[in-house]
């Protein structure tokens, strides 16, 4: 896993006359439609045809929100398709991943909230402090990696402004870092379109997210990956696919010699030398995570 | 169609279009063990996955199909069966599977279910009945049992639930079995004998809803709900006590109707030719 770096959040700022494909995401709530309506004007007062479509009113949190803004000298479709968009602006984390694939490939900017929301649906057990199932990825784990562009705690830094509801300014801050356009022109555009008493926080929002910097990457990223116990090389054994596995434990509860254990969000093979080669956790397995090996008993 | 399993081992990957997985379906959620073991059975059969057609309506058990690389057809609430009667009289030749819920076969499809069960085409309909409308936010639907909570009956429903399979049987359907997703291996050969069966063949699986009805009626995690199942069925002895509850403690599983009755789609074919005798002389 490459750490964060300077050069990986660098903006290069797109030159005045391009267009754009520009993609806003987050749960309702949070001001998607704020940022697409100042990104659309911005591109209007540009000269710029300019098309924006939207999903909105799930107002109840937890619902995908979305809206795509596009402008170029003439656009005809007035949505972006998988691989197409040059910006992904996700005011959720977890929207920010469901997105992904929209980005170009390769050359797409990524900008998101860390802050998580989790939906009720990802709550597997209602006991306090009980793990989620909330998207794992981690920020470090896409920046870099999947996608170029930065993550930053937007809420964080607009509750410490003072308003939490900024923080869809902050990241339209952050976005005008790679559009050519000057400064005082965002703040206009921002003005015309947000409620009067609020200009003054959303201008200091706005020139906050323009002018973030990534914190310094930990010295020393505790990074040290557990190697698996290579299974001995008996007739029968169990295996376990991580990316598949979704922790719902029937294997780990059902388990006859009890081989299993819960890690965490994922069931892994605790004693693999008790293995018997039954296939219950194979047969019960919901996602197709679990393989038994056992040529004795056919699958 | 094969009537012994083949000497290869059942690799569900074989089977499963692997750029949609990990699929969509919650943690623990029973449908996944239904697919797999309705893959296992195609496999069982020696079914080529070209000669497989799988017909799903909507909802939680509508999305199963698209898991499946072989013919998948994802239609209209409710209409599955209908869509599946129309591709089985005009490709005769092909395997057809209709993958449905039991509000989708048993509300909206309600009348497509009696109606394919008495025309005895041959279709093999696996209806994955966890009781209540997961993917619309939990509403009840006809199998829903008394006193259970859902988001459309707050203080427990009270309306006495269908027995899909008897209604089945009642309407004429050939073939006839349920079983609970605990007992997969089970449910494979139950539905590997549905696939045989020449004529509609109805099987019912139990499967469990963790993530919203089992949350809202605290019948535990994805383990406690599919280790209850156990307590909550009773094999083959559905024939002692017909006056017992549907659920939740009395769940008959197992075969109920294997019968040969003549099979519409050769019948409608044997029926055209003779028109069509009839019109050239």
């Amino acid at each position: 896993m490459r750490p964060l770096s300077q050069d990986d959040i660098a903006p290069t700022p797109w030159p005045v006359t391009t267009g754009m494909n520009i993609l806003v995401v987050g749960v309702g709530g949070q001001g998607v439609l704020m940022i697409s309506k100042a990104l659309a004007l911005m591109a209007q007062r540009r000269g710029f045809a300019v098309k924006q479509s939207e999903v909105h009113g799930m107002a109840k949190r937890g619902g995908i929100v979305f809206s795509h803004v596009r402008f170029a000298e003439q656009v005809w479709s007035p949505t972006i398709t998988r691989g197409e968009a040059d910006m992904l602006v996700a005011l959720e984390w977890a929207e920010a991943l469901r997105w992904l694939d929209h980005l170009r490939p390769g050359r797409g900017v990524f900008i998101a909230d860390t802050r998580q929301i989790v939906p009720p649906f990802a709550c597997r057990s209602r006991k306090r402090g009980a793990p989620s199932g909330y998207a794992r990825e981690t920020p470090a784990e896409i920046v870099g990696r999947h996608a170029d562009g930065c993550a930053l705690d937007a809420t964080g830094i607009a509750t410490a402004l003072g308003d939490s509801r900024a923080a869809n300014t902050v990241l339209l801050g952050r976005l005008s870092a790679w559009l050519d356009y000057p400064v005082a022109e965002w703040h206009d555009v921002i003005a015309a379109i947000v409620p009067k008493g609020t200009r003054e926080i959303n201008r200091k929002a706005f020139d906050a997210g323009r002018g973030w910097t990534p914190p310094a990457p930990d010295a020393d990223p505790d990074l040290v990956a557990a190697v698996p116990d290579a299974l001995p090389d008996r007739h029968v054994g169990v295996a376990i696919e991580a990316a598949w596995c979704k922790g719902c434990g029937i294997c780990v509860k059902l388990c006859p010699e009890r081989c299993l254990a819960m890690d965490g969000p994922k069931a892994i093979v605790a004693t693999p030398s008790a293995c018997t080669g039954c296939r219950v956790c194979e047969w019960l397995c919901p996602d197709f995570a679990v393989t038994v090996r056992n040529e004795g008993v056919p699958a | 169609m094969l009537d012994v399993a083949p000497a290869t081992p059942f690799d569900p990957k074989d089977y499963l279009r692997l750029q949609y997985m990990p699929h969509f379906m919650c943690p623990g959620c029973g449908h996944g063990i239904a697919l797999r073991a309705l893959l296992a059975a195609v496999h069982d059969c020696g079914i080529a996955k070209d000669d497989l057609a799988v017909v799903c309506g909507i909802g939680c058990s509508g999305r199963v199909g698209g898991y499946i690389d072989a013919n998948t057809f994802h239609t209209t609430h409710g209409r599955p069966l209908a869509f599946a009667t129309g591709l089985k009289l005009a490709r005769p030749d092909l395997t057809v599977v209709v993958v449905t819920g039991d509000g989708d076969c048993l509300a909206i499809g309600g009348n497509h279910l009696i109606h394919a069960a008495r025309r005895n085409l041959d279709l093999t309909c696996l209806m994955l009945n966890n009781e209540v409308y997961g993917m619309t936010g939990g509403q009840a639907s006809p199998t829903t049992a008394a006193t259970r909570l859902t988001s459309t009956t707050q203080s427990g429903a009270i309306e006495p639930t269908f027995d899909a399979c008897a209604l089945a049987a009642a309407a004429g359907a050939g073939f006839v079995g349920r079983e609970v997703t605990r007992q997969a291996p089970a449910l494979k050969t139950l539905i590997a004998r549905a696939l045989r069966h020449k004529g509609f063949s109805f099987v019912e699986v139990m499967s469990d809803c963790t993530e919203v009805y089992g949350r809202k009626n605290d019948l535990g995690e994805a383990p406690e709900m599919i280790l209850s199942q156990k307590a909550d069925m009773r094999p083959e002895q559905h024939n002692d006590a017909p006056n017992q509850p549907f659920r939740p403690n009395a769940l008959p599983t197992g075969v109920f109707v294997e019968r040969d009755l003549p099979e519409y789609g050769a019948r409608l074919r044997a029926h055209a030719a003779m028109i069509r005798g009839d019109t050239a002389r």
